[in-house]
C-alpha cells in the first residue's frame, strides 16, 4: 500500500505527535508499506530519508499556546506537489481542524483520507468562527482514528462525529532492550517519577510526601525523577536528611528517558487528573518496571483494572504510602505485576497498533469506492 | 456613464451566485456519492461476517448460528438491522465453542463491519446536513439523490480472547 502521512509540527523540536508519526512510519516502511511523511522542517534540517519538508514552520499563537505551523499558499503549493508526485492510496493526516498542512492535504487531496486526532482539544473561539470551513474539512475526511477516549468524546461532543479509538503505540523491543543507569536501581531500593513535578495534575507532592515517609524507615532508598524544573524546587519541601536521596535528571533526551524507566524498582503515576490516556504507564510496563498509578479511568483500564500495576485512590498519599512499602517488601508481587503488565502491553507494541492503523486504511478505501478485498489474499503490496 | 456600474455590479452578483449554486450542486452530489460507495463497502463487510459466521456455524454444529447467517445474508433493506442485530447477538455467544483460529478471524471481520458502518454513518450524518440546507431544499438540488439513512445496529465488535491465547498479530503489507 502507498501511504501518505501529513505531520502539522515540525520534526526539528520534539513532541508527542511528531514521536508517534515517526514511529508509526517506520513501523509501517518495515511491514512492506510504501510510506511518505510531509512535515515542516528548516531546509537544511537532517530529516529521516522517508520524510519531505514542506519548508519552515512558523510560530503562531493557537489555542493559548505557541504551535510551530506551516500554512499559506506556499505550504499549500508543496502540498499539492507531494500529493501529485506520491500517488497514495491513501493519505493519513494528524490533528486537521488546526490551520496547518494536515488541513490543507485534506482540502486538496482526493480519495481516502484518515484522519488522526491526538489532543483533547475542546471547541476554541477560532474554532467557532470557521465552522463553516472546518465543515468543508470535515467531510473529506473517510475515516477517524482517536488516540484516547477522551480525545474520541471530543470528535463526538464537538464536532458530532465518530471516531474509532486506537492507542498509543510503544515499541517494546526498544524498552525491554535498554540498559538502566549506572549504579540504578541500587540494593536500597528505587523509585521513578518523570513529568513536569510543578504541574498540580500530575501529583508529584503525594509520592514526595510518601517519599518522605518511607525514606525514615529505608535508610537507602532513592527517588529518581526526570522532567521540567528546578532541582530546588523540587525537594525544598522535603526533610534536609532525604534531599540527597533523591537525584533530579532534569529534561532527559528520548533515549535516556528509557534507560531512566528500566533504573527504578517501581514507577509511581501519581496523577490526579487530566491524563488523556497515560502513554508513559504503557512506557514503563514494556521496560519491565512495575506500576503504581492513581485510578484515574484511563490508568485503570491501561492497567487491566489493578492486575498490570498497583492502583490507590487518587489523590490519597497514605494510601500511596502502604502500597509502595508493601511493592518494596515484596519483590514476588512486583514481579507477578511486571509479567502481566508485559502481557497487556503487548497489545500497545507498535506493529499491533500499526496493524490496527491498517485495517483503517482498507476500510476507508473500500468506503471511497475500492472493492473489499479479502487481506488474506491479497494482491495489492 | 453612472447607469453602467449598476449593470457591473448586477453582472458580478449573478456570476458570483452561479459559482455558488454550481459549487453547492456539485457538493451535493459528491456527498451522496460518497454516503452511497460507503454503503456499498457496509454491504460487502456484512456479507463477509455472514459467511464468516456460516463457516465458523459449520465446523461447531450450530445451527442457530447458521440460521442467523443465513437470515441476515437474505435480509430485505428494511429488515436487515434486526437481522444483523441477531447475528452480533449469535456471534458474542458463540467465543466459548469456536475454536481460537476462527473465532480471532470472526474478531477481526466484526471490526471491520464496525469500521465500516462508522465511516458510512458520518457521510450519511454530512449528506442529510446539506440535504436540510434553506438553498438546497428551495432549489430541490437533492432531489434526484435517493435520502441515505443511517444504519442503525448494535456495536457489532465481538471481544477478543485473552491476549495469551491468541498469537500476536502481523502488519500486513
Amino acid at each position: 500500500m502507498r501511504i501518505g502521512i501529513v505531520c502539522p509540527y515540525s520534526f526539528d523540536v520534539p513532541g508527542g505527535v511528531q514521536n508517534h508519526v515517526r514511529d508509526l512510519a517506520e513501523t509501517l516502511i518495515r511491514a512492506g508499506h510504501g510510506v511518505s511523511v510531509l512535515g515542516p522542517a528548516d531546509d537544511d534540517a537532517a530529516l529521516p530519508p522517508y520524510v519531505v519538508s514542506a519548508g519552515r514552520a512558523v510560530p503562531v499563537p493557537y489555542n493559548g499556546s505557541i504551535a510551530r505551523l506551516a500554512f499559506g499558499p506556499l505550504s499549500a503549493a508543496r502540498v499539492r506537489r507531494w500529493l501529485g508526485a506520491g500517488n497514495f492510496d491513501v493519505v493519513h493526516v494528524h490533528e486537521p481542524f488546526s490551520p496547518s498542512l494536515s488541513m490543507l492535504a485534506v482540502l486538496a487531496a482526493r480519495g481516502p483520507v484518515v484522519a488522526t486526532f491526538h489532543t483533547a482539544m475542546t471547541r476554541s473561539r477560532a474554532l467557532v468562527a470557521a465552522q463553516g470551513v472546518l465543515q468543508l474539512v470535515s467531510e473529506k475526511i473517510t475515516g477517524r482514528i482517536a488516540v484516547s477516549e477522551l480525545a474520541r468524546k471530543v470528535q463526538v461532543e464537538h464536532m458530532g462525529n465518530s471516531a474509532w479509538e486506537i492507542p498509543n503505540g510503544v515499541d517494546v523491543d526498544r524498552h525491554q532492550s535498554a540498559t538502566p543507569l549506572p549504579g540504578w536501581p541500587g540494593p536500597g531500593g528505587a523509585l521513578g517519577f518523570l513529568g513536569r513535578f510543578t504541574e498540580p495534575r500530575k501529583g508529584f507532592p503525594l509520592l514526595r510526601d510518601a517519599f518522605a515517609t518511607l525514606a525514615v524507615s529505608r535508610p537507602r532508598l532513592r527517588l529518581l525523577v526526570a522532567g521540567r524544573g528546578e532541582s530546588d524546587e523540587l525537594v525544598e519541601s522535603l526533610p534536609v536528611a532525604v534531599r540527597d536521596r533523591v537525584v533530579f535528571l532534569g529534561m532527559v533526551s528520548e533515549a535516556d528517558k528509557v534507560r531512566m524507566l528500566r533504573s527504578v524498582d517501581v514507577y509511581v503515576a501519581p496523577n490526579t487528573g487530566g491524563e488523556s490516556f497515560g502513554m508513559i504507564l504503557t512506557e514503563a510496563m514494556a521496560s519491565g518496571t512495575p506500576v503504581v498509578a492513581s485510578d484515574l479511568d484511563a490508568f485503570r483500564r491501561v492497567l487491566d483494572s489493578g492486575r498490570a500495576g498497583a492502583l490507590f485512590p487518587t489523590g490519597d498519599t497514605a494510601a500511596l504510602t502502604a502500597v509502595l512499602a508493601r511493592l518494596l517488601d515484596d519483590p514476588a508481587e512486583r514481579s507477578e505485576l511486571a509479567i502481566h503488565a508485559r502481557r497487556v502491553v503487548a497489545g500497545y507494541d507498535w506493529p499491533v497498533v500499526a496493524s490496527r492503523v491498517v485495517e483503517v486504511y482498507r476500510t476507508a478505501i473500500e468506503a471511497t469506492g475500492g472493492v473489499v478485498t479479502d487481506e488474506t489474499v491479497d494482491p495489492v503490496g | 456613464m453612472p447607469g453602467m456600474w449598476w449593470v457591473v455590479l448586477v453582472v458580478a452578483v449573478v456570476v458570483l451566485v452561479a459559482t455558488y449554486l454550481t459549487w453547492t450542486a456539485s457538493r451535493v452530489d459528491r456527498l451522496h456519492a460518497r454516503a452511497y460507495a460507503a454503503y456499498a463497502a457496509l454491504d460487502a463487510h456484512l456479507v463477509r461476517r455472514a459467511a464468516a459466521a456460516t463457516a465458523v456455524a459449520e465446523a461447531t454444529q450450530l445451527p442457530t448460528l447458521r440460521y442467523a447467517a443465513r437470515i441476515a445474508l437474505d435480509a430485505r433493506p428494511d429488515g436487515r438491522d434486526v437481522a444483523e442485530n441477531d447475528l452480533t447477538h449469535q456471534l458474542r455467544t458463540v467465543a466459548a465453542v469456536a475454536d481460537v483460529a476462527a473465532f480471532a478471524d470472526l474478531v477481526a471481520v466484526s471490526r471491520r463491519v464496525a469500521l465500516a458502518r462508522q465511516m458510512h454513518n458520518d457521510m450519511v450524518r454530512d449528506a442529510l446536513a446539506i440535504r436540510r440546507r434553506i438553498t438546497v431544499r428551495a432549489l430541490r438540488l437533492a432531489a434526484k439523490h435517493p435520502r441515505p439513512a443511517y444504519f442503525d445496529v448494535d456495536d457489532p465488535t465481538l471481544e477478543a480472547l485473552p491476549a495469551a491465547f491468541v498469537a500476536p498479530p502481523t502488519v500486513q503489507a
